[in-house]
């Protein structure tokens, strides 16, 4: 349960730069009462698009981050203990069917299998949830929307999303930003100088190249907002590379090598 | 004795005229491995291996010591073909070694910068080099340092104008200012011979026909033998010339109306080579400029590509059909062509049944405890009516309903945990690659097959002992219409002495045509219905064939067939004991894609270990 947050109520919606036309389907989505699959790599801003259009469509959110020991009765409710008796206590997405909202279930394939068991009712036209454990069968309000998310790059090996599932959802596929919005992205995040984040992102996307071979996975939006961060509170660049883009991407010591080479001819001072 | 003071003068000679500073010398296997890296990231082709370079001839006026010694006359350069980027094997250029390091990262940084289409057609090489440098600066700034410093320390070492004549000064005079301030000189001044060749540019001239000695396969042979003697890697220059005729030379004269020198004409006619010093025709080889290879392609006999003759009809093994037809990637039409392979899935005739060899009865034994035990691993499942433990959270649930509704019947009897055996959905094919070159030594008692057989052979009792569903195929191949396919296993066969007999029978084949043999199994593997897919391969080295099916085409016709398998959902895995692996293997199967033994005579024992470990995070991940 401790995985489960809800958003804070703001009264400024969070920044977020639109990749496509994902906020116009989202909300035609919203309004046909419709679930939606959300694909693309760690940190491309999957989350943050949720978070966003829950702010704009002046939803509670409900996030669930999936691992692999969640189980059925972690999103629906179990009985508690409580003084003298036991309480039944819903889970999160239980209470956003009741309540109405987004229930996010963010790497949703990590999640345990019997979890689908709850999510197919809910995400064809009867739109129901049946508790098992109460005996209870809730109908989803016209304001409750289900979001799941996950990352097909690493997954495809292990675990994949069954068919049967992902026919259930519109399913949009989300990627890095093009370089001119992702160097946006890090002046609003950090107001990192323009140039700065210039170069910050050509690096980025250099990295991105270099996936499948020497790395698994390029670097994400939400490393490079980590590295901006550090540079723009007057840490030295091409450390702040090493610690937010290089070393989280590779425990290869000579892929480490060869990419410090690539930041030094990236960032390198004067007095290098 | 005369002799031996020749020997003495020559070693000094040599020496002094040498120009480097060999105490500071960094050689390209200290760098290779980031380099690459490196060069990939900056825009280099991912396909291009990184190797080292033969030194070439360059036409430049040699100091007087040099001349003396007789060296001096070639210089090793970068440059990149479609298969190689190449680097010196060492660079001794600065008497420092940072600089000597840089120099290697600056060149790789020249050769791999994404320079504009127009740039690359520069007129002339020096305008070239010179639009390159300047890209390469404007493209990562963090460079600019770097250039500064290396072409300061470059400078000081190169001949100072005013003590040459005048022509050749106002050639140096061009070079130098070309370094220092890139982009300004537009063409060198008229003078009857080159100038002093530029360590930190690409080669003027880079030898285009390298790809016709195709040394990728003579170093697969020599690496899976265990020599990586650096002097084998170094190419050789290659230069296409008419076959000899049968008879033996026929003297021409060529349109330079020269008579052939030693380096332009040696040991042209292949077929009556019977030259056994294989180490002298090393020797001679590095010695000579251009080696001059026939159409034929065979060079010196440890590179001869034999042509192998099939056995015949009633020795060869039973082919099983007619044969299946495969299309074959062609990366420079970018498409597949359609039936470009035949794979005739062949059975062994002479295997005899038998058992276990003796020699592998003990590791067998622990494999077999270790695998059962991992088909009898249990699993715990919840909400039964009986169990061994009781599920408190389904006791909670039961309570609560009992008394949220005061009815005692209300809740779900179901508390308890049952203990059962997992089921390990898991289907596993293994490809081994039983190529000619599995008949090299691994060491003086074992050859490549032998350790690839003991290797099936406990793969096959672990396997049978996890109760996983396997097969087990072995592969070689004679150019597109002959891609041999041995079954050993079937995922229908059982695995009794029969299998066992088929494993004994393994032997060397022929070449590599990896492409089509995948996409076999992949078919074979895409039938089975488990959850979990292992495409296993088994290898000693990189894909080739007698025909253009080596080098880059080889590799890129295998990196598509990977692609395919995983598309379809499997899981393609390489093991390889081949020591150059790390050159072209993350190109194929991806950096976490494949493992390499560095004994060879180890794979045995580490073959079922890796197949636990993948499995394990397979079905545990």
């Amino acid at each position: 349960m401790s995985a489960v947050t809800q958003m804070d109520k703001k009264d400024v919606l969070p920044f977020y730069e639109p990749q496509g036309d994902e906020i116009e389907l989202f909300m035609h989505a919203y309004e046909h009462k419709l679930p939606v699959l959300i694909k693309g790599p760690t940190g491309c801003g999957k989350t943050r698009f949720i978070s966003y259009m829950a702010e704009k469509l002046n939803l509670p959110l409900y996030t669930v981050a999936c691992h692999d020991d969640l189980s059925a009765s972690d999103l629906v409710g179990r009985h508690l203990i409580g003084d003298g008796a036991t309480v039944w206590s819903d889970g999160p997405l239980t209470r956003a069917v009741r309540e109405g909202g987004i229930c996010y279930l963010d790497e949703v394939v990590e999640a345990r299998k019997d979890t689908t068991v709850v999510i197919h009712p809910l995400t064809d036209d009867r739109r129901i949830l049946p508790i098992d454990r109460t005996g209870e069968t809730l109908h989803a309000p016209d304001n409750f929307m289900l979001v799941v998310s996950y990352n097909p790059g690493y997954q495809n090996l292990l675990k994949g999303m069954k068919p049967s599932t992902r026919q259930r959802f519109l399913s949009m596929s989300f990627d890095y930003l093009p370089a001119t919005a992702e160097v946006e992205v890090l002046i609003n995040e950090t107001s990192l100088d323009k140039g700065m984040a210039q170069r910050l992102v050509v690096l980025a996307n250099t990295l991105r190249e270099l996936k499948d071979q020497d790395l698994e996975e390029g670097a994400s939006t939400r490393l490079l907002v980590y590295t901006a961060t550090l540079i723009n509170t007057g840490f030295d660049p091409v450390k702040a590379c090493r610690a937010g883009m290089i070393e989280p991407l590779t425990d290869d010591p000579d892929i480490v090598a060869g990419l410090m080479e690539l930041v030094q001819a990236a960032f390198g001072s004067a007095e290098a | 004795m005369e002799e031996q003071v020749g020997q003495i003068w020559d070693r000094l000679i040599t020496r002094v005229a040498k120009q480097g500073y060999a105490e500071a010398a960094v050689t390209l296997d200290q760098v290779k491995a980031p380099l690459g890296v490196f060069f990939r990231a900056l825009g280099g082709d991912s396909a291009l291996r990184v190797t080292a370079t033969t030194a070439t001839l360059h036409k430049a006026r040699r100091n007087w010591l040099q001349r003396i010694a007789g060296s001096g006359h070639k210089v090793e350069l970068a440059w990149q073909d479609e298969t190689c980027l190449y680097l010196p094997v060492q660079l001794d250029v600065f008497p420092d070694r940072q600089l000597n390091r840089d120099l290697y990262f600056w060149l790789a940084a020249m050769a791999g910068a994404r320079v504009p289409a127009e740039v690359h057609r520069g007129v002339n090489w020096i305008v070239d080099n010179q639009q390159r440098t300047l890209h390469t600066l404007r493209q990562f700034q963090g460079l600019h340092h770097r250039y500064l410093t290396l072409v300061q320390a470059y400078i000081a070492l190169r001949p100072e104008p005013e003590r040459l004549k005048p022509e050749a000064a106002a050639l140096e005079r061009a070079i130098q200012q070309a370094l220092i301030q890139p982009g300004s000189v537009a063409a060198l001044p008229q003078a009857g011979f080159a100038p002093a060749p530029v360590s930190l540019w690409l080669h003027p001239d880079p030898p285009r026909s390298a790809g016709l000695l195709n040394s990728d396969d003579a170093q697969d042979r020599n690496a899976s033998k265990g020599e990586t003697r650096q002097t084998q890697q170094r190419r050789r220059q290659a230069e296409r010339v008419e076959k000899p005729d049968e008879q033996g030379f026929t003297m021409g004269v060529r349109h330079e109306a020269d008579l052939f020198s030693f380096g332009e004409f040696s040991k042209m006619d292949r077929g009556t080579d019977e030259e056994d010093d294989l180490d002298q025709a090393e020797n001679i080889a590095n010695d000579i400029d251009k080696m001059s290879v026939a159409q034929d392609n065979t060079t010196v006999a440890s590179r001869i590509k034999f042509d192998l003759d099939l056995p015949s009809e009633q020795e060869d093994d039973i082919p099983l059909s007619e044969g299946v037809l495969y299309p074959e990637w062609d990366f420079k039409k970018n498409q597949l062509l359609p039936d470009q392979c035949r794979i005739i899935p062949m059975m062994s005739r002479n295997a005899v049944d038998c058992e276990l060899p003796d020699h592998l009865q003990k590791p067998a034994r622990r494999l077999r405890r270790q695998f059962e035990s991992l088909s009898a691993r249990p699993q715990w499942i919840r909400g039964q009516y009986e169990g061994d433990k009781l599920d408190l959270d389904a006791y909670l649930d039961y309570r609560g309903g009992i008394a949220s509704s005061g009815s005692a019947h209300a809740g779900d009897p179901r508390l308890y945990y049952q203990k059962r055996p997992l089921i390990r959905d898991m289907a596993c094919l293994l490809l081994a690659d039983l190529s000619l070159s599995t008949d090299a030594w691994v060491n003086d008692n074992h050859q490549v097959i032998d350790v690839i057989r003991d290797s099936v052979h406990l793969f096959a009792e672990s396997l049978h002992a996890s109760g996983d569903q396997f097969a087990i195929h072995g592969f070689s191949s004679r150019r597109r219409e002959h891609v041999r396919f041995n079954c050993i296993k079937d995922f229908n066969d059982n695995y009794d002495a029969k299998v066992r007999g088929r494993i004994a029978d393994i032997s060397p084949g022929f070449y590599t045509r990896m492409g089509a043999a995948i996409r076999h199994a992949t078919d074979l593997l895409g039938k089975q219905s488990a959850q979990k897919k292992l495409l296993l391969l088994l290898t000693d080295g990189k894909p080739n064939d007698l025909d253009r099916y080596e080098g880059r085409y080889g590799v890129e016709d295998t990196r598509k067939a990977i692609l395919e398998a995983r598309n379809q959902g499997l899981i393609p895995f390489c093991i390889t004991i081949d020591e150059e692996a790390n050159q072209y293997l993350p190109y194929l199967f991806g950096h976490q894609g494949y493992t390499f033994i560095r004994q060879a005579e180890q794979l045995p024992k580490r073959l079922p270990q890796l197949y636990m470990t993948l499995t394990g995070k397979l079905l545990g991940g």
